[in-house]
């Protein structure tokens, strides 16, 4: 297939998931705001530290912005200046399926396109106002409807590995940036000291990585801090856990064709040991501080990344350095 | 999408849109005659009117336009800055051909295309037209669009118009007339097929009675005849549509056509030329490419042989098509035959290359380069309609009878300064069509062209039944141009002559 069009598809992959956990997150940050008696600070600052927006936000709107839940919420969801708001994942997914139309097939794009029509319409901004847990439940209903077509309707091929590289991918630095954040929220609330508190961050981290009822019953009902964190990092049979996204991204980074491509190459590489890295973390048991397995995970995804877009740019891959993690 | 057409018959007491219906004084109307009678090809789709109020026309409308914007059918406009996209605005009610005048029609459609390209062979060769005095020279040779380092190339395939749009007018007379030739990136056939695709849902008994000739049928006569002009064996070929990219105002319709025809959209980007051959970058590597729907203009195709500024452009692309490696639909250089001035030619041209009288007629027309004709037209200013010959899309016109003082000296100043810029006719009255105005939310009569689309292959010419059916939306208004206020309508030929007609 054409380069440009495998980028096209690649980043199409990444919008529409990125777009979808966002709001996802949103949505379960309201519910742990509401519920567990955190102050709002502990709650949201979190969510846009791990976005990779906190310097943005503290600069436009202020550092005690991150306090309020109402600010967060509008700045994650409707921003247009910041690049990874709702509205700028689903405008962008939008662009790209506009550019790779005739790839993806009419269904997909039309998908992609009613999203970003009713999310800029005023049905929308109102019903933000007024049924916001609906807004954020329509815009993870339609990206799914989207993804669901994908792999329905294409075929899959070329164009589907990278569509789905571009997938998990996004995941597995969602997952990563969503584990991190918890570990935030954690550290802030071990001051509180409320037993019933960790209890219900752990519940929330489950529901913030659509992981609930999937953990449930893999355990019985029994939640233990470090059992959520075993299931989210190394569970290969749950499709949102960093083993899972991370060994499907490998599997698909290997079809992908290589000839005389250096960039596919070194990407493969690179997840490939990570890969095995992770094993080696697993069988040393559940670190008791997960940042420093998360920081590493999330930049050495950016950095294949950034292999991978050289090799089809036809460029030569950038020094892993230069990838930043908030792509 | 409701379905309306049969199930929701008013009674005689509600008012329908068709009440009060009137064809304006000296035009034709494409529905009823001047004493308010329905045309006996068109009956179905009155009585189809007849039976509709304004409450469900309205729905039927809003929701057409909705699906339209959901589906992306959109165009953008090079004034915008912001680089919007719009909703081609389209009216429901469509336009009808009868089969025995669309039969004549395409007959003289294929007529006119076999000269102009006899024509475009013969001007990029051995000029006998020229020298045999079939129209003056310097009028030809110093057309903006006329390429003379294009001489002696002769294109792969032997094609040169693989796409035609020709522009056709009603005068109130009845007759349908040639406005004008496109024959470089003639563009609005995917509204064609969107167009059905709605009408479809919205009228489908009516359709099935009148018996419509279909239109989906474009994207692969297009792709079969593409194929059969490969420099090399068509079935090996690999064939791409070439795009400037979403940004143009057409973006919908190239990856429309390559989405229909399965082919592959790209940009020039994507291309390089080597050893005098065309490549793709594929994630493969590179892949020959052999023939190139480009929907890019000449200026644009390739910076060492044109513009060297055009960033949009495949070095060393006309290079190979002169090597005979690729094959560019439509080749370049046919612009020539798009410049207003030598239009009024053609019936000459039809008389020199195939001994035959022109089937369709076309506007007569003062060319300024041509002295008498200059000094006719600056005396009858304001009676006519003054067109630049390498403008289109509605700009650089001048309507002489509603211009103000200021821009008739504006346009007598410009024709004395550059004749051969300029040629002039009279106005004629465009046929109309009932069209629904929201506003009013009844229909009224609105001024249309039609704009048949004819595709040239090795297998000979095939004309698309119906072809874009352009309207001025605003009262009054005589620009059809979707840039300038203009919208679109289904039009339908009908399948088979009735008995009474």
């Amino acid at each position: 297939m054409i380069s440009r069009v495998a980028d096209h598809c690649f980043w199409l992959g990444r919008y529409i998931e990125r777009a979808e956990s966002t709001a996802r997150l949103l949505q379960v940050t309201r519910i742990l705001a509401f519920d567990a008696e955190l102050p709002p600070l502990y709650c949201w600052r979190p969510l846009v530290i791990v976005s990779g927006q906190y310097p943005d936000l503290a600069e436009n709107l202020g550092a005690e912005a991150a306090g309020d839940g109402e600010a967060v919420q509008r700045y994650m969801t409707w921003a247009p200046d910041n690049h990874v708001s709702i509205r700028s994942s689903i405008r962008a997914g939008r662009e790209g399926a506009r550019s790779i139309r005739e790839v993806i097939g009419h269904d997909i794009w039309q998908a992609t396109n009613e999203l970003y029509l009713w999310f800029m319409s005023e049905g929308a901004a109102a019903q933000y106002l007024n049924d916001r847990d609906e807004v954020y439940r329509n815009v993870r209903r339609s990206t799914q409807l989207a993804l669901g077509l994908m792999r329905s309707t294409m075929m899959h091929d070329e164009a589907m590995d990278f569509l789905w590289l571009g997938v998990m991918i996004e995941r597995l630095g969602q997952t990563a940036r969503t584990l991190d954040m918890h570990h935030h929220i954690r550290g802030a609330a071990e001051a509180q000291q409320q037993p019933l508190l960790q209890s219900a961050l752990w519940l929330s981290l489950l529901r913030a990585c659509s992981g609930f009822e999937a953990y449930m019953r893999k355990q019985q009902g029994r939640v233990s801090g470090e059992n959520v964190l075993g299931f989210l990092l190394f569970e290969n049979r749950f499709p949102r856990s960093l083993r899972y996204c991370l060994r499907s991204a490998l599997g698909l980074v290997k079809r992908l064709p290589s000839l005389g491509n250096r960039g596919v190459a070194s990407a493969r590489k690179r997840l490939d040991t990570l890969d095995h890295w992770l094993d080696e973390q697993e069988k040393s048991g559940v670190p008791s501080s997960e940042h420093a397995l998360l920081t590493r995970i999330v930049d050495e995804t950016g950095a294949a990344c950034g292999e991978l877009q050289g090799g089809l740019e036809g460029e030569e891959p950038a020094p892993a350095a230069t990838q930043t993690q908030s792509q | 999408m409701v379905h309306i057409d049969n199930t929701q018959a008013v009674r005689t007491a509600t008012p329908t849109i068709l009440d009060g219906y009137r064809a304006i004084p000296g035009t034709y109307d494409e529905l009823v005659e001047a004493g308010g009678a329905t045309r006996p090809h068109a009956r179905m789709v009155g009585s189809l009117l007849a039976n509709m109020s304004a409450d469900s026309f309205a729905r039927c409308q809003a929701l057409a336009e909705l699906s339209l914007a959901q589906r992306g059918v959109t165009f953008s406009v090079y004034s915008d800055d912001r680089g919007t996209e719009k909703v081609m605005p389209v009216c429901l009610v469509p336009r009808v051909i009868g089969a025995t005048e669309w039969a004549r029609l395409e007959k003289g459609l294929v007529q006119r295309l076999t000269t102009l390209q006899l024509f475009l062979d013969d001007l990029y060769g051995e000029q006998k037209a020229l020298r045999d005095k079939v129209m003056p020279t310097d009028l030809l040779l110093g057309s903006k669009h006329y390429l003379p380092q294009l001489r002696g190339m002769k294109p792969p395939g032997g094609v040169r118009i693989h796409i035609a749009g020709i522009d056709l007018i009603r005068s109130p007379d009845g007759v349908l007339r040639v406005l004008e030739d496109n024959l470089r990136t003639p563009s609005g056939v995917s509204y064609v097929i969107e167009n059905r695709l709605i009408t479809k849902r919205v009228f489908p008994a009516a359709m099935d009675r009148i018996g419509v000739r279909r239109v989906d049928d474009y994207p692969t006569q297009l792709v079969e005849r593409l194929r059969s002009v490969s420099p090399e064996d068509p079935e090996k070929s690999t064939i791409v549509v070439l795009t400037p990219g979403p940004f143009n105002s057409a973006y919908f319709e190239h990856s429309f056509l390559a989405r229909s025809m399965g082919i592959e959209l790209v940009e020039a980007s994507d291309l390089f030329v080597s050893g005098d051959e065309v490549f793709v970058r594929t994630t493969l590597g590179p892949r020959r490419v052999h023939v190139i729907y480009r929907r890019t203009d000449d200026a644009y195709i390739d910076p060492e042989f044109f513009r060297p500024d055009s960033m949009l452009g495949v070095p060393g692309l006309m290079r190979a098509w002169a090597a005979g490696k690729v094959t560019l639909a439509n080749a370049p250089g046919n612009g020539v035959c798009d410049d207003k001035a030598i239009y009024p030619f053609v019936p000459d041209l039809i008389r020199y290359f195939l001994s035959e009288e022109p089937i369709i007629e076309q506007v007569d027309t003062k060319v300024c380069a041509r002295p008498e004709d200059c000094k006719y037209v600056l005396e009858h200013l304001d009676q006519l309609v003054v067109k630049a010959v390498d403008e289109a899309g509605g700009y650089g016109m001048l309507m002489g009878p509603t211009a103000s003082a200021a821009e008739l000296d504006m346009f007598r100043d410009r024709i004395i300064a550059d004749p051969r810029r300029y040629i002039a006719q009279h106005r004629i009255e465009l046929s109309t069509c009932p069209t629904w105005v929201p506003e009013e939310r009844r229909i009224e009569p609105r001024r249309i062209d039609l704009r048949p689309f004819i595709l040239t292959g090795k297998q000979g010419s095939w004309v698309l039944p119906g072809g874009l059916t352009r309207v001025a939306l605003r009262a009054g208004s005589y620009v059809v141009n979707s840039s300038q206020g203009g919208g679109s309508k289904d039009t339908w030929v009908q399948a088979q002559a009735d008995a009474a007609s």
